[in-house]
């Protein structure tokens, strides 16, 4: 009888003290790939909104109540982002999510979002389906319907002076669409583009493709991959002797990239809107935190992430916990000014960026360019 | 020209697919069973070879002999775990623990080493040389010379050797070998220790070729050299290598010419037909009751 008392007590004090820590919190969900391929991308999601959060905590929180990031991996793979947006979902406590890396996982995950009515951010899906998906769906990066004529117009043809490129792409979502638009938009003014060839995710090995579109004789080569599979593809360009300019879209921005790929990185081209030395006080107090904590420069992927978690939790300052009004008010935001400018969503739910051209020069990236402003 | 260069690229990657091969079909001689984990012992060596060069600072050949030894002690631990408790469970169960050791070992070194891909540079500088338009580098001519090198060596140990008659008597007939004297289990642990090495070495090779190591390169690697033992004959070294260099080539040429999707979907083709028309691969022994 004693013993059962003291049970019944202990369960009673437990479920006290639960209920009383569960109603100080609102939690945000964060998709990322912690581990597998794109690892290390998901690690820069986590530093930044974990930063993001500090910062907002420290200032009293959202409403009064502390914010907290529930993390789960998604390995990269779209059908973890599938599950993990169920298990988000079916979680009362958990209001909107951020995430995820890839387009690929977004898309797999944006209908399972869509059905329960709960924000998706996502800080780098770049593929043009993406935020049009859903009345739910947000993307920060801004899309390849921009980078490609971009890339085309002032880095191929205005800052490169070059009039023929080859296109090596990967080969799942977000490389189809970039080698898409880049080359719709290089037949629009009037670039030549000798020959696209793809590769699978997890390739090494490119000298094969690489032969391939030397034999077209381009005088450049898009590169449209990430920033692992850019620096193998440089490095081994480098070793077939190809002396050829070299562009890529966004993805390749980090100082990783320039590790990875040594002296064969030199020369090459791609746009941004986030420079490792931009002057506002921010953008550098941002940096400088984001350095202390991870031991490397933050790159345009991390600072989207940071700015996603601030700016959702702006919009659910004003909205309150109910994830529709939350959505209602992401969606009126207009004069957030984050670490990658000012943000502001069309229709649909994208931004339209505008960039800057950044060269690899003497190993390090050095802005060319400034069409941001 | 663009044929020869293809195919040069195509020698080189097979050789190192030949190798991990060999290393692959050893195990399976030996042990009598395929290793999942034999990704990751490739993916350690790699790192080994990372280690070595990048902060050690120590030279080539150091760094193969560390991967070597590293990776020879890796198998004898997994050995341990995997194999050795489980002699006479069915033999399911050791799979099994190939397949959670390869899981366990990817994730441990993601944990400890970072989930970054590491870059190793350059050890012979890029240089090359030039036979009319086709560019052979000094690495590719290293990995070759090292390869026909440890092809030799492991050749004079298995037929020149107590220690490998013992492994060619294992391979054969367990039963038998253990009437005539010759300690199993013991050879069993040589034998995987040495498939792992040898996986390990090439596990360097892959490292300094494409100046690269990454903690999940193994499940690309395990694939290429299961996919050339098969072809090979899971039995017989000579065909791991032979299927190794046939899987590279074709690789290369089938990027070259028709289509560079095709590049893993050709090492799955070539599974499927072996087994379809020869199952026992090119050179492989038939098994008793076929």
């Amino acid at each position: 009888m004693k013993r059962l008392l003291m049970l019944i007590m202990a369960s009673v004090l437990l479920l006290g003290l639960t209920v009383v820590g569960a109603e100080d919190v609102v939690k945000i969900g964060l998709s990322a790939p912690n581990t597998g391929n794109y690892a290390e991308y998901g690690e820069n999601f986590r530093y930044s909104a974990l930063m993001a959060v500090e910062k907002i905590n420290a200032e009293g929180g959202i409403r009064g109540r502390k914010v907290e990031i529930v993390v789960m991996d998604s390995k990269g793979d779209p059908r973890e982002a599938a599950t993990i947006a169920q298990r988000f979902v079916e979680n009362p406590d958990i209001v909107a999510q951020i995430g995820d890396f890839t387009s690929t996982a977004c898309l797999a995950a944006a209908p399972i979002y869509e059905r329960a009515g709960m924000v998706q951010l996502s800080p780098t899906s770049s593929h043009p389906d993406f935020a049009p998906s859903g009345e739910y769906m947000f993307g920060i990066v801004g899309t390849q319907a921009a980078e490609g004529p971009f890339n085309v117009k002032y880095i191929a043809q205005e800052y490169l002076d070059i009039n023929s490129v080859a296109v090596i792409y990967i080969n799942n979502d977000w490389g189809v669409v970039t080698k898409d638009y880049f080359v719709e938009a290089a037949e629009d003014y009037g670039l030549e583009i000798t020959a696209c060839e793809p590769f699978f995710e997890g390739e090494r090995d490119y000298n094969a493709v690489l032969t391939k579109l030397r034999r077209t004789n381009p005088e450049g080569l898009y590169i449209a991959a990430m920033y692992n599979e850019a620096s193998l593809i440089t490095r081994q360009l480098q070793n077939l002797g190809w002396d050829v300019a070299m562009l890529a879209p966004s993805s390749v921005f980090s100082d990783n990239f320039i590790s990875l790929a040594g002296d064969a990185a030199e020369g090459l081209a791609t746009n941004t809107f986030f420079a490792l030395n931009d002057p506002d006080p921010t953008v550098q107090a941002y940096i400088q935190e984001f350095v202390a904590r991870a031991g490397r420069e933050p790159n345009l992927h991390a600072a989207c992430a940071y700015d996603s978690t601030l700016m959702l939790a702006e919009a659910i300052e004003r909205a309150g916990f109910d994830r529709a009004a939350i959505r209602d008010e992401l969606a009126k935001t207009n004069d957030f000014i984050g670490v990658t400018g000012r943000l502001e969503f069309t229709d649909v739910g994208d931004i339209e960026r505008r960039y800057k051209i950044l060269v690899v020069e003497d190993g390090d990236w050095v802005v060319k360019a400034d069409y941001t402003k | 020209m663009f044929f020869i260069q293809q195919l040069i690229n195509g020698l080189t990657q097979g050789m190192i697919y030949a190798l991990m091969a060999i290393g692959f079909s050893v195990i399976y001689g030996v042990v009598g069973l395929v290793s999942f984990v034999h990704g990751e012992v490739i993916m350690l060596g790699a790192f080994t070879g990372f280690f070595m060069i990048v902060f050690l600072d120590t030279n080539i050949f150091a760094a193969l002999i560390a991967g070597f030894i590293v990776t020879w002690i890796l198998g004898m631990c997994i050995d341990g775990v995997a194999y050795r408790p489980f002699k006479n469970a069915p033999r399911e169960i050791c799979l099994i623990m190939t397949i959670a050791l390869s899981i366990f070992l990817r994730s441990l070194t993601q944990v400890v080493l970072g989930t970054r891909q590491q870059m190793i540079p350059d050890v012979f500088g890029n240089k090359y040389f030039m036979i009319g338009d086709v560019r052979i580098t000094y690495i590719q001519i290293f990995i070759a010379a090292v390869i026909v090198i440890l092809l030799l060596a492991l050749q004079q140990f298995l037929y020149r050797t107590r220690v490998g008659l013992s492994l060619r008597a294992v391979s054969m007939d367990k039963d038998a070998a253990a009437l005539v004297g010759v300690n199993v289990n013991n050879a069993i642990r040589t034998g995987y220790a040495l498939g792992c090495a040898l996986g390990g070495v090439s596990g360097v090779l892959l490292g300094i070729y494409y100046n690269s190591v990454h903690p999940v390169m193994g499940a690309s690697a395990s694939m290429k050299a299961f996919a050339s033992t098969v072809f090979g004959g899971l039995t017989s070294i000579p065909g791991a290598a032979i299927g190794g260099m046939v899987l590279g080539i074709s690789e290369n040429l089938g990027v070259g010419y028709i289509h560079s999707g095709l590049r893993d979907i050709i090492a799955f083709l070539i599974i499927i037909a072996v087994l379809l028309i020869r199952p026992s691969g090119l050179l492989g022994r038939k098994e008793a009751g076929e």
